[in-house]
């Protein structure tokens, strides 16, 4: 795949970090350029202007536990790793009423995947709604993967559909076994 | 205590916020909410709560700030507080233990178990 990453004039070249599935990654270098493909999975890509500071995850999840509410995906679980990507922002020095988000992905690339990848997409939005964090742009659902470059320290974000080959194979994740909200009591 | 096992809930994301309240009032717990460690202590001061669960990371006034407030008075210092956290590091869970925190749970949590330890707490 020849892909021109998003270079301003007289800059370096840019150390491309690939963002995988179940991933989030922070950074506030300029020369940083986080970048993703995506077929039913979706991506947050969070900026703090002020901060100069950006991150991005990678997330496809699944339906959640026989016991819990009756979501269609595992929110106990997609909201904690939304959580992982916005504590890194704030240990870092963002803000979080200074957010700005991305989101993208969420796409019915697979017929038999139909159903969790626009549940994902419906997630990620409520989640950002419900956060309160500004929603800059989103280019979610549809038949189409997606390929997603992200400037971290700048906020610039350049979004084009791909070929489905690009988008690589996934399946939705579950908890893994240590996830389950151990309990120690003192 | 009432006959209703009150909880008091801080976290500054809505979303943890709102899977809380679900996971707790569906097993008869009335629930209350604050955003950080500030607005939970402005809460406790005109409310009375059989059980403190906090999140660590918070602005303002974060998880160790708020144990640490509400053992220093005599009012809360026998009040059972559950830590529900995303951190993971032993040094961090013995600075909670320390501040004196009565439990410690990971997240992502599990409906059944927090509801589990709430009720083992609040006798």
């Amino acid at each position: 795949m020849f892909e021109r990453p998003i270079v301003q004039a007289g800059s370096m070249a840019p150390e491309r970090i690939t963002v995988m599935q179940g991933q989030a990654v922070v950074s506030s270098d300029r020369n940083v350029e986080l970048s993703t493909v995506l077929g039913s999975c979706v991506a947050l890509c969070l900026f703090d202007p002020d901060a100069h500071l950006g991150g991005m995850n990678h997330f496809l999840l699944a339906e959640p536990p026989a016991n819990a509410t009756a979501a269609s995906v595992d929110e106990y679980y997609g909201t904690y790793l939304m959580e992982l990507l916005v504590n890194q922002m704030l240990s870092k020095g963002a803000r979080k009423g200074r957010l700005k988000a991305h989101l993208y992905g969420g796409a019915n690339v697979n017929r038999n995947m139909m159903r969790i990848g626009s549940a994902n997409a419906d997630f990620a939005r409520s989640f950002v709604q419900r956060e309160g964090i500004e929603l800059l742009r989103s280019d979610l659902g549809g038949s189409s993967a997606r390929r997603v470059d992200f400037r971290p320290a700048s906020g610039q974000v350049r979004c084009r559909t791909v070929e489905d080959r690009f988008a690589p194979p996934v399946q939705p994740i579950t908890r893994p076994a240590k996830a389950f909200g151990d309990v120690e009591l003192f | 205590m009432s006959d209703v096992t009150r909880i008091l809930t801080v976290d500054d994301s809505p979303s943890m916020r709102a899977l809380l309240n679900h996971a707790l009032t569906a097993q008869g717990f009335d629930v209350a909410q604050a955003e950080d460690g500030l607005a939970a202590l402005d809460w406790l001061a005109l409310n009375e709560v059989d059980v403190v669960i906090t999140d660590i990371n918070m602005p303002r006034l974060d998880g160790f700030g708020l144990i640490e407030r509400l053992r220093e008075g005599s009012r809360h210092r026998d009040r059972p507080i559950l830590v529900l956290t995303t951190e993971s590091s032993e040094e961090k869970k013995a600075r909670a233990r320390a501040a004196g925190a009565t439990g410690w749970i990971v997240k992502p949590f599990d409906p059944a178990k927090l509801v589990a330890a709430v009720r083992r707490v609040a006798h």
